[in-house]
């Protein structure tokens, strides 16, 4: 394990730089990790986060850690844009960069109803090795290839989802419906799910400032997997996790998050421990736009 | 001359610090009339409205979620077009129009939603904005003159 961690230690450099840059920042988040919920980020503002994947498998396969960055912002009040760098590194075996995701998130509803729909278009630019599993689609992919092999396989993929998010009271139910198209290799369409539950963990703000104090916590779980593909829809050979998730509000700055993932199947990972952490820069478009002289 | 010239820069740098806030604040803001509660929305009475001491975290709230755009004493800004809270054209709207309001945003307008806040957060949101120091809109005051 500590191999890994040595292997991915350039990577984690970088990130950790890209994340001091975000000096005035506040953070809302909720605690999924694969989930997306109806809340888009606020137009104008940024938020920088590094999360990190790391797969305990089965007996005979090697432990991995896959870190990447996010870079999401708020286009306008119903479109938010992401793009994600990726990593991976395999105990025993190499680290390699694996990849860029951009992902598009609309929302087609102005105002809060019952269910609010998200329409959600991601390209992906990654090779095999990626292990980040930020999605969960088709059959279960194997870990046995060395990571020379794997990197040199690309893929460009075409990834949709249809998000569905409602909140009651202070509860959030959000259920995500993935098909992704591997536009590298005549795979067909695959499919996936995710589903979350969370709420926080006290509904009144308190007075004061606080660090540890409830209302700085929320927690839920979260339940993904794939569903095969157009060559075979269904749970056979299929990974599924179910995910306890919880996010602290570590100041108006930062929100950690921290899930351990239960695979359910024999072709999932027996566990997937996942890691975030998030700023949120206030009014970097209006920042930006003053920059270069433009109208903030 | 070495006196008096540092006592004038300081009155002019306070001069211009004066206009700068009394531009910045947005009091001819003016509401988008398409963005209405709807009646049972706006009928809502706060479940906080009893509890007073509840509006310090709906401070708290505010700084964090609201003050950029509205600054630290609701006044707004005028560069982001938001409004003026403490102007009668705001406080002047039913507790539960204020709720349906900050839970739904006017995306389009530039004003997010903050439905990701829990329910009470946003009624303790409220209950702050309603001990803002209340101000008459200028055409109140062009009427009073």
């Amino acid at each position: 394990m500590w191999q890994a961690f040595c292997c991915m230690r350039p990577i984690l450099i970088v990130i950790t730089l890209l994340s001091s840059l975000a000096l005035c920042s506040k953070a809302q988040e909720s605690p999924y990790f694969v989930t997306y919920d109806h809340h888009l980020e606020e137009p104008g503002n940024l938020e920088i986060a590094t999360s990190s994947t790391m797969g305990v498998p089965r007996s005979g396969q090697r432990f991995y850690f896959a870190p990447y960055a996010e870079f999401e912002y708020g286009v306008t009040g119903r479109w938010t844009s992401e793009l994600y760098l990726e990593g991976q590194s395999t105990a025993g075996d190499s680290a390699v960069f694996t990849g860029w995701r951009w992902e598009n998130r609309f929302r087609p509803l102005a105002r809060e109803h019952w269910i609010n729909p998200v329409l959600y278009l991601e390209y992906e630019g990654i090779n095999e090795a990626s292990r980040i599993q930020k999605e969960i689609v088709g059959n279960a992919p194997g870990f046995g290839e060395p990571n020379s092999e794997l990197s040199q396989t690309h893929a460009h993929e075409l990834e949709t989802k249809l998000i569905l998010s409602s909140n009651f009271h202070d509860w959030n139910l959000a259920e995500n419906f993935i098909v992704e198209k591997n536009l590298s290799q005549n795979e067909g369409f695959e499919f996936g799910y995710s589903l979350g539950v969370s709420r926080p963990l006290a509904s009144l703000a308190s007075g004061t400032k606080c660090r540890f104090c409830r209302e700085n916590f929320s927690a839920g779980v979260e339940l993904y997997g794939g569903l095969g593909s157009t060559a075979g829809f269904g749970f056979h050979d299929t990974a599924h996790y179910l995910a306890p998730v919880i996010a602290w509000q570590v100041s108006d700055n930062a929100t950690l998050r921290f899930s351990p993932a239960i695979g359910l199947t024999h072709q999932s990972n027996p566990v997937l421990l996942r890691f975030g952490y998030s700023y949120e820069v206030r009014g970097f478009g209006s920042k930006l736009a003053q920059l270069f002289g433009g109208k903030p | 001359m070495l006196v008096t010239t540092p006592r004038v820069f300081a009155g002019l740098l306070c001069a211009v610090a004066m206009c700068c806030t009394a531009l910045a604040q947005n009091a001819s803001y003016e509401p988008d009339t398409g963005w209405q509660a709807p009646a049972d929305a706006a009928a809502r009475v706060n479940p906080l409205a009893r509890k007073p001491a509840a509006a310090a975290g709906g401070k708290k709230l505010f700084l964090r979620e609201c003050a950029e755009c509205h600054r630290e004493d609701g006044s707004g800004l005028v560069k982001k077009h938001s409004a003026d809270l403490r102007l009668s054209v705001v406080q002047g709207q039913s507790d539960g129009t204020l709720f349906w309001k900050i839970t739904n945003g006017n995306p389009d307008r530039g004003m997010p939603s903050f439905s990701r806040l829990p329910e009470m957060q946003r009624w303790q949101l409220v209950l702050f904005l309603r001990q803002l120091a209340p101000l008459k809109d200028s055409r109140e005051k062009q009427d009073a003159k």
